[in-house]
């Protein structure tokens, strides 16, 4: 285990190094960048079960203020990045206060009207650029604009984002908020009869997921230097965190970073493929992942790696009944 | 006096499930809510675990009012309970099962650990520790709520059809368990419509028809009340218990 962590850690940390076309080092980071907010969602719609699908709200967050705060007071684009967590979690609270109330699947419908609005809204804003959307600095005049020409810095700032994400993940899982959030995924009529604050808990991991969602925003912003309402707000970008994490296994530390290695590149194939005529196409392979995962393997890969090595004597023998 | 509900009354849509229903626990006792299907005893059940707000009455433990807490409130300040159809973290460990119920009173994941496992070891469940709940059968399953409940260091445990399903080895030996409970110094309401299981449990029984309490006291004396024989077999057999 130790080692394997080393090991997959040295691959990281030497992929750019080895591959060094271009096209593979940018396709790298955008692996990375798929595997935080991945892993940023799973938090709350993993661990605590409690299926967001309105998570590019954050993630617009996080793309916007940045870029905002550049092209209109031509200001540092990094001070833009706590300004959207702060807004991220703002916006959490608005959303989650009401609906984590309510079992089941309030929560989920109001995040995506939510997320929908707000970018029904910012495509109509001109301040945030409207349909045409933001840009960054085109040259960068400072290193702490995060303009880079080479896609190989944004893959180690993508890198150590992710570390971190996942320590915090990890540490999470470990603490009684983890173990609480997993009882209210499995049931929270039971988690509250053990005394799991259960709103609150809910509510601390969407605070936790939108803050490290608006990041990924922001690390996307940096590196494209662009954003418009599709690809900041678009539902796809909320889709897309959801199947990532679900493919590799939802509510597991690495799930979701093996989901983004699997389908990235696939994407990425299938838009080199079908050329300019790929947009369309995405939402079809996704529909065929979610397809495939509901209906064979609902864990994901995680949770087949874990059936597929398990010893076959687990199973307890079936319970008799009285006559 | 560590549990007393007074005049407890549920409605569903003008349905009376519960009818001004009282129940007194001393520290210390095993009591038993008894009545045939249909009557009111897991309806009262919920209401004294949080789980239902009662449309009329008041229910305090410990001197605290608790009518109107929430579930989870009722945990903290030492209800436990345990759900007719078992409600175990299917996903989860064994183990982690009980730890969520230990992180009630130990935050640390090591203490919360080292509760658990005491507890996996009274109740038997300490060789499957690492297995998943779902891998349990009913009797197991049954264990395990027990053992959840029992890491979170109850005053009161409110045990609700927790035998109901074994067969006759299983049901003593979780008869056993429960009175392994018992000697800890946990307080135990019980439902059950399993007669035997009562009988050689509890120390007081309320009979419940019809949402409302019919009879109370000793198992022994109230089997023999016209008025409960009534109520689970009906009015014939009552007239003839009567002749004999």
């Amino acid at each position: 285990m130790r080692w394997g962590l080393l090991a997959l850690t040295l691959a990281f940390l030497a992929y750019p190094l080895i591959l060094t076309n271009p096209f593979y080092q940018d396709a790298g980071a955008l692996v990375l960048l798929a595997a935080i907010s991945a892993s940023a969602w799973n938090i709350v719609g993993g661990y605590a079960g409690q299926i967001s699908v309105g998570h590019a709200m954050f993630y617009g967050a996080g793309a916007y203020l940045p870029l905002l705060l550049y092209q209109h007071w031509h200001l540092p684009p990094l001070l833009g990045v706590p300004l959207a967590i702060a807004v991220s979690l703002g916006l959490a609270l608005v959303v989650g206060f009401p609906t984590f109330r309510l079992q089941g699947h309030y929560f989920s419908m109001a995040t995506l009207a939510v997320a929908e609005l707000i970018r029904i809204v910012v495509s109509n804003w001109e301040l945030l650029g409207a349909a045409i959307g933001l840009q960054g600095p085109a040259v960068s005049p400072n290193w702490w604009d995060l303009t880079f020409r080479s896609a190989v810095p944004y893959y180690y700032i993508f890198l150590a984002v992710l570390a971190l994400l996942l320590a915090v993940t990890w540490y999470m899982e470990q603490s009684r908020l983890g173990y609480c959030l997993r009882a209210i995924r499995a049931g929270e009529r039971a988690a509250k009869s053990l005394g799991v604050p259960v709103r609150r808990y809910k509510l601390y991991a969407l605070m936790l997921s939108a803050a490290f969602t608006s990041l990924a925003g922001s690390l996307y912003a940096f590196k494209t230097g662009f954003v418009d309402p599709d690809s900041g707000l678009g539902i796809l970008v909320s889709v897309q965190m959801i199947i990532v994490a679900a493919l590799g296994g939802t509510g597991t530390l690495v799930g979701p970073l093996l989901g983004a290695v699997i389908l990235v590149p696939l994407q990425t194939a299938t838009n080199t493929w079908f050329g300019g005529g790929g947009a369309g196409l995405t939402f079809i392979v996704y529909g065929g992942i979610i397809v495939l995962i509901a209906r064979f393997e609902p864990g994901g890969l995680m949770e087949l790696w874990h059936r597929l090595t398990a010893p076959r004597t687990r199973r307890s023998p079936a319970p008799r009944h009285a006559a | 006096m560590l549990l007393s509900a007074e005049k407890v009354t549920k409605r569903f849509a003008g349905f009376t499930a519960v009818a001004e229903a009282d129940l007194t626990v001393e520290e210390g006792e095993i009591v038993g809510l008894i009545g045939p299907n249909g009557a009111g005893k897991s309806t009262f059940f919920n209401c004294v675990a949080g789980d239902l707000a009662p449309n009329a009455g008041r229910i305090r433990f410990a001197g605290i009012d608790v009518t109107h807490a929430p579930a989870e409130s009722h945990a903290r300040l030492g209800i436990g309970r345990t759900f007719q159809v078992p409600a175990t973290f299917e996903d989860m460990t064994i183990l982690d099962n009980v730890m969520v119920g230990a992180f009630l009173r130990h935050h640390s994941r090591a203490a919360a650990r080292t509760k658990a496992l005491q507890v996996l070891e009274l109740t038997g469940l300490k060789d499957q520790a690492g297995l998943r709940a779902k891998s349990l059968g009913t009797p197991g399953r049954k264990r395990l709520e027990i053992a959840r409940v029992l890491a979170t260091e109850p005053r009161l445990m409110l045990l609700d059809e927790a035998l109901a399903g074994l067969t006759p080895s299983e049901i003593q030996r979780a008869i056993a368990l429960v009175r392994d409970i018992h000697k800890l110094g946990v307080t135990i309401v019980i439902v059950e419509h399993i007669m035997e299981v009562i009988l050689t449990l509890a120390e007081r029984v309320l009979v419940f028809n019809q949402g409302r309490v019919i009879a109370s006291g000793k198992p022994q004396e109230v089997i023999d009340d016209p008025a409960v024989i009534e109520a689970y077999l009906g009015r014939g057999h009552a007239r003839a218990a009567r002749r004999e």
